[in-house]
């Protein structure tokens, strides 16, 4: 063992500091040292390394000033810091912090430190807190000043970014670090700007389109049910169409909403709904001004899977709708266009979203399923 | 184009007054004698005096509370102003007072000063002719070390509650006439500084076109100095979008043409209203044409999307001299690219035969516009009835 006394250890500041160290001895010796080891202070044991244990108790003595120990654990943040091991550093700070000493200077450097390492675990607002810490012992700390517009620029306050740049430009006009940032801040805050102003027209523009789109349900004299709040909304009423201008933006379970074409012909998303199989057709775009039956002649232009005893031909369909409380029935004729249909007074559109009912006539399902019930026809 | 241009002066009546007087007896006779000797027409080495004495009255109201400045002392400030607006006394006053400058730039750039917008304007005018500006600059530069006065003033401008008794306006149209001088303007484009970037905003201050008309004349000044062009166009400053955005006004471009603009210049609010103020939009407007003196600048002002903002300016402006240099940028802007060796027109040497043409055409310009109307014949119609 050629290394010196553990109390040289504990300051040596030498001149030549480690240069000495390599002419005593050689390499492997070094990782020997105490000092030099890479292991946490805290995970020493004594009785594995007493020397280590010795120059522990030696360094971090409580009958040293405050000041002194509160520098040692600022050595030892930085060293954890040098290892990127944030986390350590932070402890050996806040360590540090606790002393109370007296030098303002050391303190702000500990906040400063603390705050840079909390900036590296990403924990922005803590790292901001420490500079601001920081700066009321030394307004003119200038690293605590960098590491603070770094957290607002983390933390999107662009604004905020740019104010402390400036205010540490006012103490070194020059600071290469200050300038690029606020320069970037700046454009960054003037992006989000623009983000805003697009974000705010494209609403403005969808508040619009609803607008057009519920006139024109309304110019049609077509009735709406909302199923949030339970009643009918009489397109002649005073009522505000708000809850459905909300409809009208969000899109239903199937994706689809109610549109305008150039010509302003809305075409609707329509359920068909088949009770005897509980099977259903969605469609998308239903022009109002195209027939039931013309979709249905694609829609079963080819017998479906679950019609097994393949009796769902276009012809024998039968279209019903239910009113309101879905106690009476009324069927409709085919050729009717989706329009025409909508426009019946007892027809109540469900959810934005027209929906019908079909089975095939003579069958026997469709005898049960009407038994019972008060059928109208629509002309 | 021509030299950079003077700033405007400043006149008392477009000055707010600090707030509303209260009246202390033996001082505001004091002041109020001297108002007579701060006329024009006054013995301009009297006048120095009273103009020195009222620079040396410590505002009454500043040590009591509130602070209000009493009547004859802003009044004496007003005539100072009004003073200060004639040419031919600079000299005479300077020359019976050579601290005066400094004396004021130590008021306008006091943040206690409840008359620092007076002392700014006094030095607004002052500023506008070549020696009192230069001698302007001298003073700044004498100031403590740490912060030079030409910071100081710049962040005096810069700060929004500087000086809470005093807006500042009036040192916008100081750093305007500051900006005439080279000194000046290797201050303001310092790459390693933040100046220029702290101005642009102030290019949209709606509550002072004395405010913006200074900044905007200090951009234009500054846009002279083409080895900065590059530095200035590009992210380190980004001056084109500051300058092209109150010339912009609420158009609705295609989602493409919105994509081509500098962000700022993006999906502007449909209340967006342009500059007000005529002059001001012409020397933004030669400001950009400054900027478009280099084949690479002019790329770079193509690139940005000033186009589109100067199209719709256009046909928007109803200022028919601000319309013309309009149509000449948008000229530069889409016009082809000049030979080789006219890439700078700002460097371009025009050849001595040219010149003298081009000097005789002026002169003949010149003596006709100066001939008496009677030249000009009166239209005779011939058996024509009024009616």
């Amino acid at each position: 063992q050629s290394y010196q006394e553990p109390h040289r250890l504990g300051c040596g500041k030498d001149k030549d500091g480690c240069t000495l160290w390599t002419r005593i001895c050689p390499y492997s010796e070094f990782e020997k040292v105490p000092l030099f080891m890479k292991k946490a202070p805290s995970e020493i044991d004594p009785n594995e390394n007493p020397d280590l244990a010795c120059l522990q108790s030696i360094i971090f003595d409580e009958e040293r000033s405050p000041e002194e120990q509160a520098k040692t654990y600022k050595d030892e943040g930085n060293d954890y810091f040098k290892e990127k091991d944030y986390k350590k550093a932070v402890i050996s700070y806040t360590e540090g912090l606790k002393k109370k000493c007296t030098d303002p200077d050391l303190n702000a450097v500990l906040y400063t430190n603390r705050a840079a390492a909390q900036y590296y675990l990403g924990n922005f607002r803590s790292a901001l807190n420490d500079v601001t810490a920081a700066r009321k012992l030394k307004p003119c700390h200038l690293k605590a000043i960098v590491r603070g517009a770094l957290c607002h620029l983390e933390l999107k306050n662009f604004a905020e970014a740019v104010n402390w740049c400036d205010e540490g430009l006012q103490i070194d006009a020059r600071e290469k670090k200050l300038l690029e940032m606020r320069a970037k801040a700046d454009k960054l805050k003037r992006t989000e700007q623009r983000d805003i102003r697009k974000a705010k027209l494209k609403e403005k523009k969808e508040q619009n389109r609803n607008e057009a789109l519920l006139q024109a349900i309304k110019a049609r004299n077509i009735r709406l049910v909302s199923e949030a709040a339970g009643q009918d909304e009489d397109s002649d009423s005073e009522g505000p169409g708000e809850l459905f201008l909300d409809g009208l933006s969000s899109e239903n379970p199937y994706g689809a909403r109610l549109t305008v074409d150039e010509q302003g012909r809305l075409s609707w998303p329509v359920l068909f709904l088949y009770p005897e199989h509980a099977q259903s057709d969605f469609i998308a775009a239903f022009h109002e001004d195209s027939r039931l039956i013309d979709h249905l002649m694609v829609m079963f232009g080819e017998t479906p899977s679950w019609d097994l005893e393949r009796k769902y031909c276009p012809d024998n369909l039968e279209v019903y709708f239910e009113d309101e409380d879905g106690t009476e029935l009324y069927q409709v004729a085919p050729k009717s266009t989706l329009l025409q249909v909508l426009q019946h007074p007892r027809y109540f559109v469900k959810a934005l979203t027209p929906a019908f009912l079909v089975c095939v006539g003579s069958s026997t399902f469709c005898r049960n399923y009407l038994q019972g019930r008060k059928v109208h026809q629509v002309k | 184009m021509g030299e950079a241009k003077t700033g405007t002066g400043a006149s008392a009546d477009g000055l707010v007054p600090a707030g509303s007087p209260m009246p202390e007896a033996g001082l505001e006779t004091e002041v109020a004698k001297l108002l007579p000797f701060l006329e024009p027409g006054a013995r301009a080495d009297l006048q120095a005096k009273a103009v020195r004495h009222v620079l040396a009255r410590r505002c009454c109201g500043a040590g009591r509370p509130g602070g209000r400045a009493p009547a004859p002392a802003r009044d004496a400030a007003h005539a100072l102003v009004n003073l200060a607006a004639e040419p031919g006394l600079h000299e005479p006053l300077l020359e019976a007072e050579p601290a005066l400058l400094a004396r004021l730039l130590g008021r306008a750039l006091d943040p206690e000063w409840p008359w620092a917008e007076e002392a700014a304007a006094v030095l607004a005018n002052l500023s506008r002719e070549p020696a009192p500006c230069a001698a302007l600059m001298a003073a700044l530069a004498t100031e403590e070390p740490g912060e030079s006065g030409l910071e100081r003033l710049v962040r005096a401008l810069c700060t929004p509650d500087y000086n809470a008794r005093a807006p500042l306006h009036y040192l916008g149209p100081v750093l305007s006439n500051l900006s005439q001088r080279p000194a000046a303007r290797t201050f303001l484009l310092d790459p390693e500084r933040c100046v220029v970037q702290r101005l642009l905003p102030l290019t949209q201050f709606a509550d002072s076109s004395v405010r913006r008309g200074g900044v905007v004349g200090t951009l234009r000044n500054c846009c002279f100095e083409h080895r900065h062009h590059e530095w200035l166009l590009g992210p380190q400053v980004d001056i084109l979008p500051f300058l092209l955005l109150p010339l912009a006004g609420p158009e609705d471009f295609s989602e493409e043409e919105m994509e081509r603009l500098p962000v700022d210049l993006q999906y502007l609010p449909p209340d967006k209203q342009r500059e007000p103020d005529a002059d001001i939009r012409k020397m933004l407007i030669e400001a950009i044409m400054l900027l478009t003196a280099t084949a690479p600048g002019r790329q770079q002002v193509r690139n940005q999307g000033a186009y589109l903002i100067l199209r719709e300016l256009h046909s928007w402006e109803p200022e028919p001299d601000v319309q013309v240099t309009c149509e000449k940028l948008i000229q530069v802007l889409i016009g082809d690219e000049p030979e080789p060796g006219m890439e700078n027109l700002l460097e371009v040497q025009v050849p001595e035969d040219v010149e003298r043409q081009l000097q005789q055409l002026d002169q003949q310009e010149q003596h006709t516009r100066e001939q008496p109307e009677e030249l000009a014949p009166e239209p005779q119609a011939e058996g024509a009835t009024p009616t």
